[in-house]
């Protein structure tokens, strides 16, 4: 790890990053090759995503399909400094998933495909410097800190495209009530995967 | 603070999880756009959001899903290098050399063959297989069997009679002395197309195609063929009536051993580099 930067700077790199960096540079060219190595690097963890949110394996194979070639297609979208490309690139196949499942259900308005990808696709890696050795351990651990309601909340959004109002129905809790779950809830991991102390956005939220 | 930055703290939550509604949305996305107040709450949800995944145990897909990416892949090109690629829009008769391939994201032959070895495609292997030992006694007899099947069924007789009419004309190019033929499967899960194609030592090149979706408007079919490291050369273009049967004939001078023909549904004709997915696909063999 070679990423000694000041706190607060968003562009610290990890060598997973630049691995990452140097197969999407590749990828720019045009080199299947790279697809290859981007695929091998990530096809389990995408698979997972797809597979989760659709529950259906034929599914998931075409949005990990659609996401790939994505990427393959539009490499030079991604932005550097915001966001490693896993997180990139696991959040076209989240998004596609999303789409695909809420394609599913006829009675959701769906968004329109040319919209920009949701917004965690475009979120900064804001902890950087912990980015690179979080393992699914340390992530389960911070979701266990949450009540089962707030991870309910969240789940139901991120697993199942669900928005706060069909959640609010859902579960029969008032509207506010989710939301303001699904605040705490996404507090509470990001301090637990922070370990950090004071909310910043303890203040003046809720004037 | 004004009223829509209060909003969208109130929406941050809900924005970075997707779960809000589409004109919440919007209405966040606009602010975000032209508000230049910081909005830490943004970025700090949505910081957390991507580790959700992390939480899930890793699963393999299956491994043809490899391939069908890679063979979808090798069919397009990203946008930067569309410039790149040289393209005889008027194809001449005859084996002329083939000219310089262009600097295009394919695979070198070796690196194509390397991964054939290493990991074959239940599709691939299939199809680069058949191409391989294809005879033109097997080519017939598979005709036969087909006609029999596609005559089986009501309604499909005029289908079958000008798929048949378009394997005659395959099955003539393909009997001629330094003739190629090829199977062309579907390489895309949207199609259930197949058919047959032969290329002829003086460049003429004829497919006959069934089970195609029908075009509609300026939609048409192109053919496509790949040597080597080139990229996707295009042959011309035909349309499919309701029948599903697609009948193309036109001239190369690139198609040999080896190369690959392909075809994709394009919104119109013209067409220099593929827009769509490759929806069949075959390698070129030759044919006694």
């Amino acid at each position: 790890m070679t990423d000694q930067t000041a706190p607060g700077s968003l562009r610290v790199a990890s060598p997973v990053d630049d691995a990452d960096r140097r197969i999407l540079a590749e990828l720019g060219a045009g080199r299947l090759g790279a697809l290859e190595d981007l695929y091998d690097r990530y096809r389990a963890m995408a698979f997972a995503i797809a597979l989760r949110i659709t529950a259906d394996s034929t599914l998931a194979e075409d949005v990990v399909q659609d996401a790939f070639l994505g990427v393959w297609r539009h490499a030079d979208r991604y932005v550097e400094g915001r966001g490693s490309v896993k997180t990139w690139l696991l959040s076209i196949v989240h998004h596609r998933a999303i789409d695909a499942v809420r394609r599913r259900r006829p009675a959701v308005e769906l968004p329109d495909p040319e919209v920009p990808p949701p917004p965690q696709l475009v979120a900064s890696d804001v902890w950087p410097e912990v980015a690179g050795r979080l393992d699914a351990v340390e992530v389960r651990a911070a979701l266990a800190t949450l009540s089962d309601v707030q991870r309910e909340a969240i789940e139901l959004a991120y697993f199942g495209g669900l928005s706060q109002t069909e959640i609010a129905e859902r579960t029969a809790t008032p509207l506010g009530t989710v939301k303001s779950r699904m605040r705490l809830g996404l507090l509470a991991m990001r301090r637990a995967l922070v370990g950090e102390g004071p909310d910043p956005m303890s203040e003046g939220v809720e004037s | 603070m004004n009223q829509t930055h209060d909003d969208v703290l109130d929406l941050a939550a809900g924005f970075v999880l997707g779960a809000l509604a589409p004109d919440e949305e919007a209405a966040v996305r606009d602010h975000l756009a032209t508000c230049a107040e910081p909005h830490p709450e943004i970025e700090e949800f949505g910081g957390v959001v991507p580790y959700l995944a992390d939480a899930l145990d890793p699963v393999e897909p299956p491994a043809s899903l490899r391939d069908r990416i890679l063979h979808a892949a090798a069919m397009e090109r990203p946008a930067e290098g569309s410039a790149q690629v040289e393209l005889s829009a008027a194809p001449t008769r005859g084996r002329a050399p083939a000219p310089t391939p262009p600097a295009i994201p394919f695979p070198t032959a070796e690196e194509r063959a390397a991964r054939a070895a290493a990991r074959p495609s239940r599709l691939g292997t299939w199809a680069m297989g058949i191409a391989a030992v294809l005879s033109i006694a097997v080519l017939g007899a598979w005709n036969l069997q087909l006609q029999a099947r596609l005559s089986d069924v009501e309604g499909t007789l005029a289908a079958a009679t000008a798929y048949q009419q378009g394997v005659a004309r395959v099955l003539e190019v393909a009997a001629e002395d330094g003739a190629q033929t090829a199977l062309l499967v579907p390489a895309d899960p949207s199609t259930s197309a197949v058919g047959l194609a032969a290329t002829g030592a003086d460049g003429t090149v004829v497919i006959s195609m069934r089970e195609l979706a029908p075009t509609t408007g300026t939609q048409v079919y192109e053919a496509w063929v790949i040597v080597g490291d080139a990229g996707p050369v295009p042959l011309g273009h035909f349309t499919v009536g309701a029948s599903g049967t697609g009948v193309f004939s036109g001239t190369t001078a690139l198609a040999g051993p080896g190369a690959i023909l392909a075809l994709t549904l394009e919104p119109g004709p013209g067409a220099t580099i593929p827009t769509q997915p490759v929806l069949t696909i075959g390698t070129l063999a030759a044919s006694t």
